[in-house]
């Protein structure tokens, strides 16, 4: 089950988040995630964008009110059902946590070896993403001696190479140029159309524009919902390449 | 479950580097206090067998009154002696029952007495040497009972007091070191903890996402519990390699005593088998510690 009754991934009611003993980071944050939504969530540095994803999965828990993935009330759910529900959240973290010991392609098998793919079917699907997002060339290569931006690309490829049910990246885009970026945000576009609920974390409103998908703001720990484009700036960028999302078609 | 790929760097940490050694030293010091409870025990069981088919009379002197005295005092301690004789050649259980000489007693007492030449004042029991058939039932009780109304003084020392105090002694220190195993088992299980708890610590990085990627915490403990098994049996092989030549060494050297004090030591090789077993111990203790280790902490976190 992908969604609770109600096609919806994930509901958050009258969330509050605070770290230790400080101020409320998040204030009632309520939503509800749809099936099969495509969510951008902007917000100055510091407005409690990370955090929020970090709810979402699972790395915290909220100091108050109630979270439910899946359909699965988290607060009460148990710690094995918790690890099912971690591998159809797929995540891009704001600082990567590549694993600085494992190669380019080991870093990006590591979900599936996680869930007990068998190694002959991982190998095809790493390297066909790998190259998708051109580090064909870096599969053997380790993280610190990768580039920012093509550090970022190995850690969207490891989000994606399961197949998430949901994707949440958190600003995925900040280190490369823009026709990178672009190109990534239509490898999570695709992702969205096969199936994929998206939240991506961004500070970069013209991308936001652009692509016009629904809009959340955090603004000092409150969220609300924006219109797209937030500017009126919307263009139909052009297909940055022919991508084949076929690693996931025997899923489902 | 084995996972032979290792996601955790573990090999690159100190900690990896001197828990081998460790347990090296642990499993050195077990496989001595393990062979020296084997090799007395066997000794213990080589003593009991051997002294169990004989039999010691002492008969106490006649006292001697006077130069004048003495040659009726060894008649009748010769007549003493001829019937005591007699009643243990008549026992059924009995082999053979022999006077020790007094030259043979003396030559017994001269390593703590000295040379005394014809030490004929002194009054040195005459001792009987009884063997005794194997498995015929012996009534000790009885047969000194029935010596003693015949020639009064005479006693029959079946060195079982000797035999129980020898095996008591043993016995102490077969318990002290097992103890002592036991203690390097415990030692060795801290060790585990703590080296593990260092590992977490120093990998927690990589453990957290794997734990966000959805590894679950079996397959995470099961990358500390393999690579502690690891290092568990490479300790312990090498513990096991430098306790060798130390046994053989021990045992040599014993070899070199008089052969009539120590029964040489010998390590059976049923005991050389529970000695190669240290090793493989050492690893399995490190293995479930490490596992128990991690999926407790691992339980902690969300
Ligand atoms: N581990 C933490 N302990 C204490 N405070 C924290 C922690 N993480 C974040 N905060 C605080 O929570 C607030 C929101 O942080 P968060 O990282 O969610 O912001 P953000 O919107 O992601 O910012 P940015 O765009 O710069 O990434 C900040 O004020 C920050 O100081
Ligand atoms: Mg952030």
């Amino acid at each position: 089950m992908a969604a609770d009754k109600n096609g919806c991934v994930a509901r958050f009611e009258n969330v509050g988040l605070r770290y230790g003993l400080g101020a409320e980071v998040l204030r009632d944050v309520s939503l509800e995630l749809e099936q099969g939504s495509f969510n951008f969530l902007i917000g100055s540095s510091g407005a409690g964008k990370s955090s929020l994803l970090k709810l979402m999965y699972m790395a915290l828990k909220p100091t108050r009110g109630m979270i439910t993935l899946f359909g699965h009330e988290i607060a009460t759910a148990h710690r094995k059902e918790l690890i099912g529900l971690r591998r159809r959240v797929g995540v891009v973290f704001q600082e990567f946590r590549l694993l600085r010991h494992l190669s380019a392609f080991d870093n990006v098998a590591l979900p599936l070896r996680v869930a007990g793919v068998k190694e002959s079917e991982i190998r095809e699907h790493v390297i066909e993403l790998l190259t998708w997002v051109g580090l064909k060339d870096h599969l053997a290569t380790r993280p610190p001696t990768l580039s920012g931006g093509q550090q970022q690309r190995v850690a969207i490829a490891r989000a994606i190479i399961s197949r998430p049910k949901l994707l949440l990246a958190d600003e995925p885009t900040g280190n490369v140029d823009d026709r990178m970026a672009l190109r990534l945000m239509h490898l999570f576009e695709e992702m969205n159309k096969l199936g994929a609920t998206v939240v991506i974390a961004t500070h970069n409103e013209t991308l936001v524009n652009r692509l016009g998908h629904s809009c959340m703001r955090l603004d000092a720990g409150q969220l609300d919902f924006v219109e797209t484009p937030v500017s009126g700036l919307s263009g139909g960028p052009a297909n940055a390449g022919g991508f084949d999302a076929g690693w996931g078609r025997t899923d489902d | 479950m084995l996972i032979r790929r290792f996601d955790l760097p573990l090999d690159n940490d100190a900690v990896s580097r001197f828990l081998p050694w460790i347990i090296a030293f642990m499993v050195y010091l077990a496989i001595l206090a393990l062979a020296g409870t084997l090799v007395l025990g066997a000794m213990a069981a080589r003593w009991d067998t051997g002294m169990r088919g004989s039999l010691t009379v002492q008969i106490p002197p006649a006292p001697a009154t006077g130069a004048a005295g003495n040659g009726k005092a060894a008649k009748r301690d010769a007549l003493k002696i001829k019937q005591a004789l007699e009643i243990l050649r008549a026992s059924p259980a009995v082999a053979r029952a022999e006077p020790i000489g007094e030259r043979q007693v003396l030559a017994l007492l001269e390593p703590w007495l000295g040379d005394m030449g014809n030490a004929k004042d002194l009054p040195l029991p005459h001792l009987i040497d009884v063997e005794l058939k194997p498995g015929a039932p012996l009534d000790v009780a009885l047969l000194s009972k029935n010596l003693a109304k015949a020639v009064p003084g005479a006693a029959v020392d079946d060195h079982k007091a000797w035999l129980k105090r020898l095996i008591r002694l043993v016995r102490t220190f077969t318990a002290l070191a097992t103890a002592v195993v036991i203690l390097i088992g415990f030692a060795t299980i801290g060790t585990v903890v703590f080296a593990t708890r260092t590992g977490l610590a120093i990998h927690q990085e990589v453990i957290e996402v794997l734990h966000h990627i959805g590894a679950q915490d079996s397959y995470i403990a099961g990358q500390f519990a393999n690579h502690a098994m690891t290092l568990g049996l490479k300790g312990g092989l090498f513990g096991l390699l430098m306790a060798v030549p130390t046994l053989l060494g021990i045992s040599a050297l014993a070899d070199q005593l008089d052969d009539n004090l120590l029964p040489s030591i010998v390590i059976a090789p049923e005991h050389w088998a529970a000695l190669a077993g240290m090793p493989i111990a050492a690893a399995l203790i490190a293995m479930v510690t490490a596992r128990y280790t991690v999926t407790r902490s691992l339980s902690k976190m969300l």
